[in-house]
């Protein structure tokens, strides 16, 4: 493995840890995201790995070696800001130019690597303006040359796209993900929006109050998330409360659910993704197979929101979410109609240690 | 608001700032007299006390020892107060807080007050009246300015720069050489000058400590006041205002120049 | 928060660089600050002889020949209420001043390097401008008398002290002004408008109550310099008025009686405490 990272803490002053208990690592050109909510700290991990905060535990190491106490500007590490961190009094191709000043490159070696770097990013016609002429996007683009022209062995990207607007966000994931592609290049990305994780990363990690919750594909963290939390944090979904059942099944108000891999004794808490459910006029049900979970409810509530309907059906096991694309035809169901929800056996994520929350 | 009273509000404005700047203004005239003490209006114009005043041997004596020692004191404030600001902005350490506050209080002593006691000690040790004493007099009073400007151009620096430079191989000293050290120009520049003003102006704890072997210009002009009523001290005010508003542009074209760059 | 910071224990060594670049400012304080307050304290401890020597020893007795005299009980009931008068003239000659100049839209800028700039000339120049005004032969006697009026006693006088001190701190109640008014939305006094308040009321009721901080900051530091300079009282006073800061000097300097310059200087320490307790009492309750 390329980077190893193991039991890392932080702890700053006598607080509750910033980080601890964090282990993980990443293969050679791996892109890796951090997921979390703001404060979990990703962005105290992603300091700690480039040495800007010295690991109150742990160790670090890239490539075999232990970097932990190396400190940050001998760790050969790529790191782009979330506020670009741009050097004010300095033109664009000074900005690129610096890290290799810094290793005393070849004068003529700099010039020609300055301008490479820049056309990778398609700004070369800006190199001798000052950062505050150009546009955060521009800016977000020399940050990114800047990081890449040293030949880093690690990138590190603290939220490098939320500075940005909506479109331009998406162009610059693309453009980040095939630039990493091409230089396959070790990346950690940290960010807070799970489709921006999902959308380019080849593992995620999603963290909560400074603890690593899950790592695995974006496909392993949708659709089996470890814990309710990253079930939550990474898409909307429903919260019922049941109780195993000696057979396997689990007992919700008045109705029995089955769950792909079953078993429990006790409270269970049960998960359930609004657009995977389907609604069907009441008595199109067939009884529940092992297959899919069906279950009574009526329409409490509409709203319209375009692609999309969003129901809220009264069940008896509490209110349940359902999201329907929308077509051209009318409204299929009205408040007050009585439905039938069924929904995928697999589809439905089981918790049986934590009810709370 | 009804235009008579708009007026009135007009005419208390220019009124108040006639008699803030009153002072400074009139020296100006003042020190064109041809007459042989103060009045007002001057019989006759004439610039007979500007020459008197080139051929003061005391006040020319102390105006040159004033700006030696406004430049040392200058120097000796940025050298000790560039670190210290650096250390205060840059390290986390219990009793931070206290240090700094520590650093800043001798402003808040009565200036009467800081230059007996540093004459009472300063006696002792024979430095009443030396080029050191003065310097480290004047010091202890331009630091406390010096540092606050520093501190405050240290700290609302763009966010991350010095860790950016750290991330592309730059150790700490390059960090300050090429980062922290532009783009705290327009600061230092600032607290030179106010060191340079501060000491070049500063008359309480000269009297004090300066004794009577060594002249300075804010001390001198003083004791001349005291004994003497003719115009000459116009003159030279009229030149220190002057003086001052041609530093107060430096420094406008300097730290406007330095925004520019660091902007 | 924008600048990162590290810890005193983070860097190999850094301990040791902390501690260099900390040493020369410790290095001043201490000789220069620190031991000399704490050595003229000690000194209001002790008692000159009549040659102008010191007594071995130290005990009460330069406070208790104080404090027994009336002369300086008058000086310092004197001091304390030509600072006061001098702190409200100013406040009331800054509060239009600093009011016009932060609502100011043209030249903002200028005006405030207009009403600060006078910070930056020597205390002694600008008194001496007020002995030109002052003067018996002055600006503003010789202008009363083209009016046909006696001119009253401008100078050595204390009528010439506070106009003098007056100018002098104006710059400093102006900028305590202005950090206060920087916090006045002008949307809040527009809101009272449309509630059907008046000019005068929403004076009293918005403006006056908002600024309230700058005014005690400003009241503040103008009575602590009013009461401890000493250069205006003395040029513009001509000796006729006695006050602490220019009775320190005498003693200091003409009489070479330390333990008495140093008992009074700690008493202006004293009455400055105590005008920061008042403003910190004050503060709470404009808060
Ligand atoms: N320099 C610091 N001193 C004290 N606490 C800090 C410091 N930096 C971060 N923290 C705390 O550590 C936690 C994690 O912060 P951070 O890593 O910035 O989170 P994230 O980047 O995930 O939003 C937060 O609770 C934050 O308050
Ligand atoms: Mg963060």
């Amino acid at each position: 493995m390329y980077l190893e990272v193991e039991s890392l803490e932080k702890r700053y002053g006598h607080f509750a840890p910033s980080v601890s208990d964090l282990s993980f690592s990443l293969g050679q050109g791996e892109l890796l995201g951090l997921l979390g909510p703001s404060g979990c700290g990703k962005t105290t991990t992603l300091r700690m790995i480039s040495g800007l905060v010295q690991a109150t535990s742990g160790k670090i190491k890239v490539g075999g070696q232990d970097v932990t106490r190396l400190p940050t500007y001998r760790r050969n590490m790529g790191v782009m800001f979330q506020s670009y961190a741009l050097f004010p009094h300095m033109t664009i191709a000074e900005n690129v130019a610096f890290g290799l000043q810094m290793r005393k490159a070849r004068h003529a070696d700099i010039a020609k690597r300055v301008e490479s770097a820049l056309a990778m990013v398609h700004l070369s016609g800006v190199a001798e303006r000052k950062p505050r002429e150009l546009s955060g996007g521009q800016q977000q683009r020399v940050a990114l040359a800047r990081a890449l022209v040293i030949e880093p062995d690690i990138l590190l990207l603290d939220e490098p796209l939320s500075n940005l607007d909506a479109k331009l966000r998406d162009n610059m994931r693309g453009e980040i993900r095939d630039i990493q592609q091409r230089l396959r290049m070790t990346t950690v990305f940290v960010t807070h929006d799970q489709t921006e994780a999902m959308a380019i990363c080849d593992r995620i990690i999603v963290m909560n109050r400074g603890k690593l919750e899950q790592i695995g594909t974006p496909h392993d963290i949708y659709e089996n998330p470890a814990t309710p939390m990253v079930a939550e944090f990474v898409g909307r979904i429903n919260r019922l409360e049941g109780q195993w059942r000696s057979d396997g099944a689990i007992a919700v108000g008045d109705s029995l659910l089955q769950v792909k891999d079953g078993g429990g004794t006790g409270r269970v808490l049960i998960m359930i993704r609004p657009h995977r459910i389907d609604l069907g006029a009441w008595g199109t049900a067939s009884a529940g197979s092992a297959e899919e979970n069906t279950i009574a409810g009526t329409i409490r509530h509409v709203t319209y929101v375009g692609d999309t309907f969003q129901y809220e059906v009264a069940t008896t096991g509490g209110l349940l979410q359902v999201e329907k694309a929308t077509s051209s035809m009318a409204d299929p169901f009205q408040p007050g109609d009585a439905v039938t929800l069924r929904w995928k056996t697999r589809d439905t994520l089981t918790f049986s240690t934590e009810i709370a929350g | 608001m009804p235009k008579i009273s708009r007026g009135f509000h007009a005419l208390c404005i220019a009124s108040i700032m006639t008699f803030l700047l009153a002072p400074v203004i009139l020296v100006f005239p003042i020190s064109f007299s041809a007459d042989a003490y103060v009045a007002w209006p001057p019989s006759a114009w004439s610039t007979r006390w500007y020459v008197a005043l080139l051929h003061n041997e005391e006040m020319v004596t102390a105006f040159r020892n004033s700006l030696i020692i406004a430049a040392c004191v200058t120097a000796i404030t940025l050298i000790v107060a560039m670190p210290a600001a650096v250390a205060l902005t840059r390290w986390n350490f219990l009793g931070r807080d206290a240090l700094t506050s520590l650093f800043t209080a001798p402003l808040l002593l009565p200036s009467i007050v800081l230059g007996l006691a540093i004459l009472v000690i300063f006696a002792g040790y024979g430095l009443v009246g030396s080029w050191p004493g003065v310097i480290i007099g004047h010091l202890v009073i331009t630091l406390p300015y010096a540092l606050r400007v520093l501190i405050t151009g240290l700290s609302t620096m763009p966010a991350f720069v010095e860790d950016a430079a750290g991330t592309l191989g730059a150790d700490p000293w390059r960090v300050f050489r090429r980062i922290t050290l532009p783009l705290m120009t327009p600061a230092l520049v600032a607290s030179a000058a106010l060191a340079f003003i501060v000491s070049f102006d500063e008359v309480v704890i000269s009297l004090f400590i300066a004794g009577t072997q060594l002249k300075l210009l804010p001390v001198s002009l003083y004791h001349y006041v005291e004994s003497w009523t003719d115009p000459l001290v116009a003159a030279v005010s009229a030149l220190l205002v002057l003086g001052t508003l041609g530093i107060v542009l430096i420094v406008e074209r300097a730290i406007g120049f330095g925004k520019a760059v660091s902007k | 928060m924008t600048v990162s910071t590290v810890d005193a224990d983070a860097r190999s060594g850094g301990g040791r660089l902390l501690l260099t670049l900390l040493l020369p400012i410790i290095f001043v304080n201490v000789i220069a600050f620190i031991a000399p307050v704490a050595n003229l304290v000690a000194m209001s401890f002790r008692e000159a002889t009549a040659t102008g020597s010191m007594k071995e020893g130290m005990d009460l007795a330069t406070w208790s020949s104080l404090v027994g005299d009336a002369y300086y009980w008058s000086m310092l009931w004197r001091t304390i209420w030509i600072g006061a008068l001098i702190t409200l003239v100013t406040l009331v000659l800054s509060y239009p001043l600093a009011l016009f100049v932060s609502r100011a839209e043209k030249a903002k800028a200028l005006l405030i390097v207009l009403c600060i700039s006078p910070l930056l000339i020597s205390a002694v120049v600008r008194t001496y401008g007020w002995m030109v005004i002052l003067g018996d032969q002055g600006f503003l006697p010789a202008l009363l008398r083209s009016f046909n009026v006696t001119p009253p006693r401008l100078i050595n006088s204390q009528l010439g002290v506070v106009i003098g001190m007056t100018e002098i701190l104006m710059p400093y109640m102006i900028l305590s002004l202005l950090s206060g008014f920087g916090k006045l939305d002008t949307t809040l006094e527009q809101a009272a408008e449309t509630l059907g308040a008046g000019p005068l009321t929403v004076f009293r009721r918005i403006v006056l109550p908002l600024s309230m901080p700058g005014v005690l900051l400003g009241c503040l530091l103008c009575f602590v310099l009013a009461v401890s300079s000493f250069i205006t009282p003395k040029m513009l006073g001509g000796g006729r008025v006695a006050l602490l800061a220019t009775e320190i000097y005498d003693q200091a300097i003409v009489t070479l009686n330390w333990p008495v310059a140093a008992c009074l200087s700690v008493l202006i320490l004293i009455v400055f405490g105590t005008a920061l307790l008042f403003y910190g009492q004050l503060s709470k309750i404009v808060e």
